[in-house]
Order: C-alpha cells, then structure tokens, then sequence
C-alpha cells in the first residue's frame, strides 16, 4: 500500500477504534450562567469550566436575580456508541453461535470481545440477551444496568438498555417495573 | 526288613511332600502371575495414567488498531516457544521484516472452537497493529494465538504430565531411546538377558555407564507399577511384568507409554513425567518443535535427572547429551555430520536464574481453589481437564520483577527492618473481575508460602475509603463536608480507652472530607466514622465483596480488620468497577478430555454501592496521588494516566500496602515481614515504589469514567470546603455533586467570578490556614496506632 493510503487507513482505524470509547468527563457544562454578585451564590450555581482552551461558544450573559429553585442542567449529548471491527466480529460470532444454541460459545466470543473494549456498553447490552438466553434474568437486568452507566447521555445506547432491562423483568413476572423500564427506552429513543 | 520295607514307604512320603510342595509352589506361582497380570492390563489397558489438569493463560488477541509493538509480538511468540526463522513453513515460526512478521500459528484447541494451524500476516504502524491478514490475503478482524501452558493442577502425591499422542512424537525420540536405552527393543520379550550382560562388559570397560540393562519395558514397569525399591524379590517382579506387558500389548503401544511415563525432572514439589511436560518444562515448546540436539539431550537425562539436571549440573548433561549424540551417529540413526554439528550447539534450556519455563504457582493455587468450588479433587487432578485462565503471562512476568526489584532496592537501602522484607501483588481488570496477575512471594515462582491468598495482615488506611463510602452514601456528606480532626477518646467494651493520634502527632482541627481522605487522617476518619456509625461502615465492606463484614470494632476504622492481598484487590476492585461488584475470576472456560465445556465460574456483575457515591470516593482517590499521601509517585508515572489509589500503613509499620487502579487495571501491592517485624516503611515508601514501578510498565488506560446521571462538577477549596473559583484560589479543586447540592460560598473568591475580575484582585492566598503546606504534603501515611 503506498504510504499515504496506509496512513489514511490506520487513521480510520484508529477513529473508529477510538469512537467506540466514551468521551473524557467531566464535560464543561453547556449554559455557563452568572447570578448577579448581589445574591451572594444562594442556591445552585452553574460554574465557568476551568480555564482551558475551549472551542465551545460564549453563552450570553444573563441578567438579574439568581434563580432560586434548581436549574435542570442538559447533560450534552454523547455520540451513540457503537463497535469496533474486531468487537463487531466477535458480536457477529456470538449472535450465530447463540442462535444456534451454542451458549457456552456465545459466551467465550463474548468474553473475548470484552478483554479488547471492557467499557463498550454495547457488549455489556449483547451480554445481558445471552444471560436472558441462558434464563439468567437477574443477571441480564444487571448487565443492562451495568451498560447504562457506561452510556451516560447516549441516549440511543441507554434506550437499548432499558428495553433489555424491561425483557428481563418481564420475564420475571415484574410487570409494573417492566413496563416502566418500557417507558424510559421509548422516551430514550425519541431524544 | 522292617528298614527296607519303610524306606520305600518313607520315600514316597518324601516323594508326595515334595510334589505337594511343588504343586503348591506352582499354584502360588501363578496366582503370582496372574495378580501381575491383571495389574497390568487394568492399569495399561485403559491408558488409565493420572491426568492432571492443564491450565493454559489467556490467549494473546490481535486486532487492528491494537497497541502491540513488533518488538513486543516477537517477544511473545518467543515466550509461547516460537522459532524466528526463514522461511516460515511450519507452525511455531515466525519472521520479523521491518513492519511486518509473518507468523504460523500453532493449531489449538480452544473452548469454543478448534482452531487449525495457519499463516497470518501482521501489519505494523509504529507501536500499533495496523492489519492482520490471512494467508489467503484476506482480511482478519481478530485472531488470537495458541495461549501458553502456565501448569497443570496435579495429584497430592506430586506426578505432572502432558500426554502425547504418537502423532505428537518425533519419530528420532523412539529411535534415539532404542539406540541409547534398548537396541533389541523391537524384538525382544521383555527383558534382555544378553544386554544386561553386555551392559556390565562395557560400562566396565569404558569406565562409566554408557548402556543399561534394563529394557525399556522393564524401565516402564519399574515407574508404573513399582517403587524404587532394588531388592531381588523387585526385581523378579519387574521382569515377570515386563514379560506379561509385552506378550498382552504391541510394541508401538509399550513405546508411547514410556514415553509419557517415564520421570524426567523435579520443579519443587511437581514431578515431571513424560517427554511431552519434559520438553515443556526444559525448552518451553511442544514436543513436537524439538530439534536434534534438544531430542538428545532429554533422552540423556533419561539415565539420571537429578544426575544430569541440565540447569544445576549443566557440564554433565551437555557431556552426556554429546555421548548420546554420538551412539545416535554411531548406530545410524543420524549422519555424523548431523551429530558432530549438534554437540557444538549449546544445551538450549530456558532458564530464568534456575526457575522452570512459565510456572506460575501462586496463581495455580488460586485457579485450584476456585475449581474447588465445582469440582471434585480427583476429576480435577486425574481425569485430563483443560483449563482457560485468566493470567496475562506478560503482566505476570512484570509484576514479580516490579516487586522483587524494590524489594532488592530496600535491600540495600540499608534501613533498619527494610532488609528480608517479603511482598506481594495482586492485579485485576476491574470490568470483568478477572485476575491476571498473582505474585506469592519475593521468590515467584517458588511453590511456597501463598502470601497472595494465605496470609491476612492489618490493612491500616486501606479501610479508610470504605468509612467514607460510607459517610458519602449515607447521604449526609460531600467532599466539601467539614469533619473534626480532633482528639477521640472513646471507651470501649473491654473498659479502656482508645485515644488514637495522627501520623504527625498534629491535630488539624476542622477539615473537609475530601483533605481527611486524602492526607489519610487518623482523628478525623474516626470521628467521621463514629457519627457514620460502624455498621454503615462494616457494610461497606460486604457491599465491595468481602466474605463477611469485619467486627464492629472503633479501631476497624482506622484498618486492624486483617485480609489478605486478594480479598483487598476485590474490594477495590468494585470501586474501579464504578460500584458493581464483579466476583474475582481465576477461570474463563473448563473442557473435559473430549473438548466438552464444563462448569466453570461466570461472568457477573452486582449493582453494590450507589454510583454517585462510588463517583464521588474515586474522585477523592484520584487527589490521593494529586495533592494526598500517594503524591511522590505522580512523577513517576505518565503524566496522562489519571489513576487513583490509597497507601495503609499498620500499626508500628509491620505493613505497607498500596491498593489503587487505572482506567484498565487494579493493582494491590504489600510489603512486610513473614515475622510480623517492623518494617520501617510506610505504604508511600514501601508498597507506593513498587505499585508505580508496575503501573508505569504496562499498557493500560486512564482512569476517566463518566459522570454519573444527576452528578456534576463544583470547584471547592480544598481546606475550607467552600465553593470558589479556580481563577483566584490556588487551592480550588473540583469535584462531583449531586445536582442541587447546597455549598457555602468562598467570600475571598466567589465561585461565579470572571477571570477579568478575578485578575483584578490580590493574588490567590495559597497558604493552608492550619499550616500544611499545599505544594508538598510529606506523604506521610498515618499508622493504625496501638490497639487493645
């Protein structure tokens, strides 16, 4: 390959390796705000990011009293989480040997993918299906939780959690909870 | 007349005796045989040897992208016994071109697949992977190599063996034995009354035993059946045995039994039997990747294996091997150019000071016990299991020289208490649990003292995050919270006071939680503790995997619950994990003899702590190494590793520990005396050293997890606790809050300022009010004092 075609490629190789990690937190907070002095900070402030080179805009400033009841912070959103090649791989091989039956090799592809992207939601997400294939419900309504606090403002990844959070109580006969965990996949999902 | 007629009577009297007699000999004489016989169809028929189980590390992944250097690759395929050489034609070589090798990989057989043996082209782009391509020219997303033999769980009784298949074998290994051992194997019955006495003619004569008596089969025998008892009554027995042996049973069949039989090597308290463990445990690779001079030399140590041990006696085998090479010549079964260029190569054996190839006894030990749980000790040990473990061979290797050199360096610092000191390490990946390194000892992979797992010791401050986990789940405190560091006099059950002090003797007076955690105060943790309380304390404990919650004792606050390296690498391991506790794993996958998955520990995860709370301690753990008692060690590790960790010190410094992690690893590290003895060294000067060492060799990740949902960051200073502004407090640090958290304002510098304003005023007032200076805490760690 010549020099600049292998270059581009292990750039995309290493891109796309490096999306499927979650971004670096803590974030700056998206809506910089400043109480006017005379208010003394009463209440919840929302802080300046320290002082680092940021290419997010300047928000404007606003006027008057602080205000007294909590302000919901946005959470900015993370990109949607997704595979790397040789994790897509594996989840392929797990997803056919599962198919197949073959439960104690759909385990082993995905315990391998976990050793290349422990902190992938979406193979703690495949992971929790197998346990629901193995009838392990505790352990699949684990794993989705486990994936949702890996995916923190992925509102796609968090989605897909919540749905499996949902199948497992269901299969449980935990139908209040499931059909709130129902709810906040479809909710997740719309955002 | 009388005499003449009794004579005859007598006689026949005589007569009858002596035939009663003989035909009583005779009956005993083959019941005799027939006992022999039948033990030895029941043992030989059924090939029925005791099969250890072997336990294989985790296999080596490769994929694009993957941060794996060339050097480093070649490395690797050198430890699993690979050969550099050109042309790569035949599994376990490989060939290293400027940004690229080309590797064969051996065929395995993993749990879930059969893996053939195959070419595979690995690309570089400096320290990374940039593609792997089959033979074909096909691209391979992920590919994993055959993982390397670590050891084998075998019987009490200490025999180790790895079977070999005739299609295993080389065949100069049988013709090398019958030259050497046997020459009239092939057509004798078992036993060679010629040879013995050829053997004695000419080990007469050249002065040293050049030839056995013994065939092999009467050699099979004497290790299967008997023992080394050399009594004539044996030796009968042994030759009746090798007769049956080779009337019941083909030739070919008697040659695959010695060789997976016969005893080649001592490792500690393993036994080493056959030439498929043998030439594992001399060269490191399989049988079959052995060479002529490698073949030779083990077929030499036949005669003698402690006699001719090659790394204690190497002189002697090197001799012998030449001789064996030279009979080899002799009889034909090489050329003599073949033989004479062999005996120039040196003896070939992997050697590490003494130690064996890639035994990792102290991990065995912990794979062996959690088989336990499932299986019973003779299918573990007899029935031939594979194992898939956990160990990362790599970071193993790393981990005991990281601890064996500090120790050295204490060795010769020539501080009082710090020579003879003892260590140990644990290391795990907090996601999944599993534990890839286990060091036992200074010496590691002598199979002695399992300090990892059978030794439990004070763990001083280390419990210090578990009263603040605490504290912080309660719902009661922030970082930001203030606590008195002030003098405790509490009165205990027993009637006597416990007054316990600060490392320095100081009294800081108010502090917040996150300086308390961080400066590791003795005063204010248990008074924290005590408002806590000590069950919410003791239940923390349970809540990050131990067993059973340690004694509601005041002084468990400041660290005499007594635990061993594993136990602590668990709990902590639940704080990397963000709070979800996942049961340490030694074991990935169990196969039966056929290649069928058994039983084996699982995968799971416990949401135990809240994540908030769990967040907000790691946070706190973090300035453990930014402004706290680990900040000696920042220096030493890369400056874009963000790890967090804590230092314990016990009572008059009898132990140091450190327990801390990255993003990728937990690493727990203690140092001490087996006698209890003082060390003199605290957990930032002693354990501190080595764990840095550690962290800052390996490949891992930044510790960075996400900030929880409702969780934000807030600038706080760090002495009073107020919230401020970065702009103009030089003490200002941010941490996380639940959203809506009520903190009290810096008047000095208030939180919401501009860096305009912030310019305009007096210079930030770095000095810590109470006197700690803020650039360089002494990193002292505070002991656990005296208990009653």
């Amino acid at each position: 390959m010549l020099p600049l075609t292998r270059t581009v490629v292990v750039v995309a190789l290493l891109a796309s390796a490096g999306c499927s990690l979650q971004p670096f937190q803590p974030e700056p907070p998206a809506a910089p705000t400043r109480p006017s002095p005379a208010t003394g900070g009463r209440g919840p402030v929302i802080v300046e990011p320290p002082p680092i080179e940021s290419t997010m805009p300047v928000e404007p400033v606003i006027q008057g009293p602080a205000p007294s009841i909590p302000v919901p912070r946005e959470r900015p959103k993370a990109a949607t989480a997704t595979l790397s090649p040789a994790s897509r791989a594996l989840v392929t091989q797990a997803q056919t040997q599962r198919r197949k039956g073959d439960l104690p090799g759909a385990a082993g592809s995905l315990d391998r993918a976990l050793r290349i992207e422990p902190n992938n939601p979406l193979l703690w997400i495949e992971l929790g299906r197998l346990r629901m294939d193995q009838r392990n419900f505790p352990q699949a309504e684990a794993m989705g939780r486990k994936a949702l606090s890996m995916s923190v403002g992925d509102s796609q990844t968090q989605s897909t959690a919540w749905q499996l959070i949902a199948d497992s109580l269901r299969a449980r006969g935990k139908n209040p909870q499931a059909q709130e965990a129902l709810e906040k996949s479809q909710e997740l999902s719309m955002k | 007349m009388a005499r003449r007629r009794r004579t005859p009577k007598s006689r026949q009297q005589l007569q009858r005796g002596f035939v009663l007699i003989a035909l009583l000999a005779l009956v005993a004489a083959i019941v005799f045989v027939a006992i022999l016989d039948r033990r030895v169809t029941a043992q030989f028929e059924g090939r029925r040897w005791t099969l250890p189980a072997r336990v294989y590390a985790q296999p080596l992944e490769l994929y694009a992208g993957q941060d794996l250097s060339s050097a480093r690759f070649a490395r690797e395929l050198t430890r699993l016994g690979y050969i550099a050489q050109t042309p790569v034609d035949r599994p376990g070589t490989f060939r290293r071109k400027g940004d690229t090798l080309d590797v064969y990989v051996r065929e395995f057989r993993f749990s879930d697949e059969q893996q053939a043996a195959q070419k595979l082209r690995v690309g570089f782009d400096g320290e990374a992977i940039a593609s792997l391509t089959s033979d074909s020219g096909a691209e391979v997303p992920v590919f994993r190599l055959d993982p390397l033999l670590i050891g084998s769980i075998f019987p009490i009784h200490g025999e180790d063996r790895i079977i070999v298949s005739p299609a295993e074998v080389p065949p100069l290994l049988p013709a090398a034995l019958k030259a050497v051992e046997d020459r009239k194997f092939d057509t004798h019955h078992g036993v060679n009354p010629l040879a013995i006495l050829r053997a004695l003619f000419v080990n007469v004569r050249a002065g040293q035993v050049e030839q056995g008596g013994s065939t092999l089969t009467q050699q099979l025998v004497k290790s299967y059946f008997l023992d080394s008892r050399r009594t004539l009554r044996r030796k009968g027995e042994e030759a009746v045995m090798a007769f049956i042996l080779e009337s019941r049973f083909e030739k070919a069949d008697i040659m695959n039994a010695y060789i997976n039989e016969i005893y080649l090597g001592q490792d500690g308290r393993r036994a080493v039997h056959g030439f498929g463990l043998a030439s594992q445990f001399y060269f490191g690779k399989p049988l079959g990747e052995l060479n002529l001079p490698e073949v030779a030399l083990m077929v030499a140590i036949v005669r003698g294996p402690s006699y001719y041990d090659p790394r204690r006696h190497a002189e002697r085998a090197l001799e012998r091997r030449n001789l064996v090479l030279k009979v080899l010549a002799e009889q034909g079964v090489v050329k003599p150019a073949e033989a004479e260029r062999a005996m120039k190569a040196p003896l070939g054996i992997t050697d590490n000071a003494g130690r064996s190839a890639n035994y990792f006894p102290a991990f065995l030990d912990l794979v062996r016990r959690q088989l336990r749980e499932d299986y019973q000790e003779q299918a573990l040990t007899e029935t031939g299991l594979t194992v898939f473990s956990t160990l990362d061979p790599l970071l193993q290797e790393k981990a005991e020289e990281a601890l064996s050199d500090e120790l050295e360096r204490q060795d010769k610092s020539g501080r009082k208490g710090a020579r003879g000191l003892e260590g140990s390490m644990v290391v795990t990946t907090p996601q999944t649990g599993e534990v890839v390194a286990v060091v036992g000892g200074r010496r590691a992979s002598f199979d002695g003292f399992n300090r990892a797992l059978d030794m439990k010791r004070p763990i001083g401050s280390l419990a210090k995050p578990m009263v603040y986990l605490a504290a912080l789940q309660s719902g009661r405190f922030t970082p930001a919270s203030l606590v008195m560091d002030e003098p405790v006099d509490i009165k205990l059950e027993s009637g006597d006071r416990w007054k316990p002090n600060n490392y320095d003797k100081k009294v800081h007076g108010q502090v917040t939680l996150l300086r308390g955690l961080t400066q590791s105060y003795n005063l204010a943790t248990v008074n924290l503790g005590m408002d806590v309380g000590l069950g919410p304390v003791t239940k923390t404990y349970v809540q990050l995997g131990l067993d059973e919650a340690p004694p509601r004792y005041p002084s468990i606050l400041l660290g005499t619950a007594q635990l061993n390296p594993v136990e602590v690498a668990q709990m902590y391991n639940t704080l990397a994990n963000g709070g979800f506790r996942s049961p340490l794993r030694a074991v990935r996958a169990v196969v039966d003899e056929t290649g069928k998955p058994l039983k084996a520990p699982e995968l799971e995860v416990t949401e135990a702590a809240p994540a908030a709370a769990v967040y907000t301690l790691n946070r706190m753990l973090i300035e453990v190494f930014e402004r706290g008692t680990a900040r000696p060690a920042r220096k030493s590790l890369p400056p874009d590793l963000v790890v967090a960790g804590k230092t314990g010190t016990s009572n008059d410094y009898r132990d140091s520990w450190f327990a801390g992690f990255s993003g990728g690893h937990v690493i727990v590290v203690w140092f001490g005396h087996d006698d209890n003895s003082p060390t003199g060294l605290t957990g930032t000067t002693g354990a501190l050293q080595a764990w840095t060492r550690l962290m800052s060799s390996i490949a891992t990740t930044s510790f960075e997890p996400l900030l929880p949902e409702d969780v934000e960051d807030r600038w706080i200073e760090y002495y009073s606790g107020l919230e401020t502004s970065p702009y103009c407090s030089g003490s200002a640090v941010s941490m996380p809050f639940e959203v809506g958290t009520a903190l009290n304002p810096s008047q000095n510098c208030p939180p919401n300022i501009s860096r305009e304003e912030a310019a305009l005023m007096q210079p930030p007032d770095p000095v810590d009010p109470t006197g700690d200076a803020v650039t360089a805490p002494t990193g002292a760690e505070a002991p656990a004092p005296t208990q009653p």
